[in-house]
């Protein structure tokens, strides 16, 4: 080994000489990169001071309040006037405002499935130009990031990851008496479940109605019911249309994600029905639901010892599979995925986007998606996966689920006129679930209702869209 | 006096001029009390009106083109929407929801209108009590009832305890229910606007014919049926024609409720105009779906206001002075 001869004015000379280089103009590799976060600043600054205008409901923008009060003090970039709207009223406010090509807010906060409908009603900014000024890159989970893209334009910044997971109390399935009762008749321990008939089997056994413990938490109402049907459709090898656009619902895939869905009925609370989050996340909370597939969010909820008589109490784990399709696939789904959109007609467009990116860093969001009380935005991004805080709130159990699920996370109806495509089969499901449609007959009528949605938007649009749709599913038919 | 030099020529000129003049003024006032509402119908309904119109007979695709570009289909959304089977259901729905309650809302707000009639001490602290449902918004009732309402909530549970059967029906889940339960909010909440009216008509009611009844000895009952009914008949059709105009267009408790579920129990025409124009975004098939609705509403009226004008001819006719025997 050759002894390197250096003596202490040589090494100081050399020191010296490097630091005058790394002065000079055209020699970045010596100067420290700066960080994302600072680029989002810096061109957030150059864009100048404004106030911005936009369409958030509470719940999700209290949390980010903090975050964006360190983006105003170093940018002048403030919040301005603010509509105080539910996500769940948002898309009919945010296209009323396409249709009439408002100026009114310069960014919303919307279901991102609705980005579709409102790029091709021409409401939107692509901010793949921002991104590239700000140096931002999307620092979400696997290909989840992929969720905010259309026709080959990146249109959204995540808040809120709003993946599904599956919950199993513990304490239920690890009580000896149980184990015993289970394994006499199963032969083999209760253990999470890694199908849908498995998950059945479970949410039947355990449940006691007499305790008003109901084997099943999912939802079943007309609104979100639907979301549920489509993990068990696509992890049967199902999807909705083929590539001339035509629905192939009414599939042997698409039967056995109805027979499935309304399985659910005999595990589920009598008044499932029309139940929506209002009632079953208290439910689940308080400890009347055995197992259930249900958002992220909830885990944070299940561990907070103030808001929860389960803590501890939970398994969180990967959604249910199918081996339908003679191949084990699991699908998550990531539905309403809360996301910051630019107004194209805004005059401060450029500040809303430089203050949707200073949101949409992993760093950043981790306040955001940590806060025990305001507990709608959901873990998303990579560094969420690893921060301390966002175990402490989620358990790290929760925290790995979120991760595993969002390998194999799909949207809904990922197309221009997603919001009708996606009533007429929750309608019809939910007609079904409550008797007033047979069950071999959802498919079918729903097939025919979309055929008129494809007629009423144009075959060739959606078949352009289709590409995006297919860009946005998950490529692993099982979490890595 | 110079008024008595004048010829008779001119004086009734002169009558002429100032009546003219009067009738000018008299002109000039109605106008201006109507402006407000002559601006509101030039500047604000009729423009509306206008581009619903356009909107029913032209096919505007909200993601392909501008609404100025939308493609003519003569009378074809108008035939879409009545060969809608959805549409068809709705309107049977509201039709069955607005009679019902609109019959609900009138038996108890004459009941309590009735018993009102008299004064007695307190009086004031029951109106009170009486018309506040009515102030109170109806998206609070819904969500106010929806807490009382679960299969295990307060009403079932009092329900149970006071008769001592255990009464458990899914007011908001079962689909043969909702739509009903829906109807006895309406009732809750709209008895009052019933009640008002009654009040004044029976406030309205000549005391004569009562007292010439009873000095006939009529019953409380006969005096009631075939005296004061009578009576009220044309301010029991205000009222009954009202409220079903207003039930009709019942939309924030269904929808803050049931969202048109469970299954489309609760589709209701208001749930399904609003879904189609703003949750599907097809603006002409909702357009052309108003104008059907609108003129469905305007026969109803008019069919009201005949009925109104025949009781008011058989009022008129009952109270009109005998014709004198002839010398």
């Amino acid at each position: 080994m050759t002894k390197l001869d250096l003596s202490r004015r040589t090494l100081l000379q050399g020191s010296a000489a490097l630091g005058a280089a790394s002065a000079l103009t055209g020699t970045a590799p010596f100067a420290r990169a700066a960080t994302m976060e600072e680029s989002i600043i810096a061109a957030g600054k150059a864009a100048g001071p404004a106030a911005v205008t936009g369409m958030i409901w509470s719940p999700y923008l209290v949390p980010m309040q903090p975050v964006i009060a360190e983006f105003s003090k170093q940018t002048n970039i403030t919040i301005g006037a603010v509509q105080d709207i539910s996500i769940f009223d948002a898309p009919q406010r945010a296209m009323a405002e396409a249709l009439s090509r408002s100026a009114q807010f310069d960014f919303i906060h919307i279901d991102s499935n609705m980005i579709p409908s409102l790029a091709s009603a021409g409401y939107l900014e692509p901010l793949d130009e921002y991104m590239k000024k700000a140096s931002y890159k999307s620092e979400a989970v696997a290909d989840y990031g992929n969720f905010m893209t259309y026709g080959g334009n990146t249109y959204g910044v995540p808040t809120d990851g709003n993946v599904h997971i599956q919950y199993l109390r513990k304490d239920i399935i690890e009580d000896a008496d149980n184990k015993k009762r289970f394994s006499d008749k199963f032969g083999k321990e209760p253990a999470m479940p890694q199908t849908w008939e498995e998950s059945l089997r479970i949410q039947e056994f355990f449940m006691d109605p007499s305790k008003d413990l109901y084997g099943s938490g999912n939802l079943r109402n007309r609104a979100n019911g639907v979301t549920w049907w489509y993990m068990i459709y696509y992890s049967a090898g199902g999807f909705p249309f083929d590539d001339d656009m035509k629905p192939t619902l009414n599939t042997p895939a698409g039967q056995y994600a109805v027979d499935l869905y309304l399985q659910d009925k005999k595990v589920n609370h009598p008044e499932a029905a029309n139940w929506g989050t209002p009632q079953m996340i208290p439910r689940i909370a308080q400890g009347h639901v055995v197992n259930c597939l249900y958002w992220d969010g909830t885990a944070k909820l299940n561990e907070n010892k103030e808001k929860s008589k389960t803590t501890g109490k939970w398994l969180y784990g990967l959604v249910p599979g199918s081996d339908f399709s003679g191949k084990r696939i699991v699908r998550s789904m990531s539905s309403p995925l809360a996301a910051i959109l630019i107004n194209k007609y805004s005059p401060r467009k450029a500040q809303a986007a430089y203050m949707a990116l200073w949101l949409g860093s992993g760093k950043n969001s981790v306040p955001i998606v940590s806060d025990p009380v305001n507990t709608f935005n959901d873990a998303w991004a990579k560094e969420h996966m690893t921060s301390k805080v966002v175990q402490d709130a989620y358990s790290p159990g929760g925290v790995k689920a979120i991760e595993k699920n969002f390998e194999v996370v799909a949207p809904p109806i990922y197309l221009t006129g997603y919001l009708e495509f996606q009533d007429a089969l929750g309608k019809n499901l939910s007609e079904a679930y409550v008797g007033q449609l047979p069950a071999k007959d959802v498919l079918s009528k729903t097939e025919n209702e979309w055929n008129a949605i494809i007629g009423r938007i144009g075959r060739a649009k959606l078949k352009k869209d289709l590409a995006s749709y297919k860009a946005v599913m998950p490529k692993r038919l099982v979490p890595a | 006096m110079a008024v008595a030099a004048q010829s008779t020529d001119e004086v009734p000129a002169q009558a002429s001029t100032r009546e003219m003049s009067r009738r000018r003024a008299v002109r000039r006032f109605k106008l201006s009390l109507l402006a407000p509402l002559i601006a509101l119908f030039a500047f604000v309904l009729i423009p509306v009106l206008m581009l619903q119109l356009y909107f029913s007979f032209h096919q505007w695709t909200v993601y392909l083109s501008s609404w100025w570009e939308a493609d003519f289909v003569g009378f074809d959304l108008f035939q879409e929407v009545l060969t809608d089977d959805r549409f068809g259901w709705a309107i049977v729905r509201s039709l069955s929801f607005a009679t019902g309650s609109t019959i609900g809302c009138f038996v108890f707000g004459f009941m309590l209108a009735y018993l009102m009639y008299k004064p007695f001490r307190g009086q004031a602290f029951f109106y009170i009590i009486f018309l506040l449902p009515m102030l109170t918004v109806p998206v609070v009732v819904a969500y106010t009832a929806e807490m009382m309402l679960y299969q295990s909530g307060p009403l079932n549970d009092i329900i149970s305890r006071l008769s001592g059967v255990d009464f458990k029906p899914s007011w908001l889940s079962n689909p043969h229910l909702a739509l009903f339960t829906v109807g006895l909010l309406e009732i809750w909440n709209w008895t009052p606007f019933s009640f008002i009216i009654m009040s004044a008509g029976l406030a309205a009611i000549p005391k004569e014919p009562i007292e010439a009844a009873q000095i006939l000895g009529a019953s409380k009952w006969r005096i009631f049926w075939e005296v004061q009914l009578p009576l009220l008949r044309p301010v029991i059709l205000l009222a009954l024609v009202l409220r079903f105009l207003e039930a009709m267009a019942e939309f924030p408790k269904t929808w803050a409720l049931f969202q048109g579920g469970p299954g489309s129990a609760t589709e209701t025409v208001p749930v399904y105009i609003f879904m189609t124009t703003w949750q599907y975004f097809q603006i002409s098939k909702g357009a052309a779906m108003s104008y059907i609705v609108m003129l469905m509403m305007i026969v109803i009226v008019l069919g009201a206001i005949q009925l109104l004008r025949r009781e008011k001819r058989a009022l008129d006719k009952m109270y009109a002075p005998a014709p004198k025997a002839e010398a």
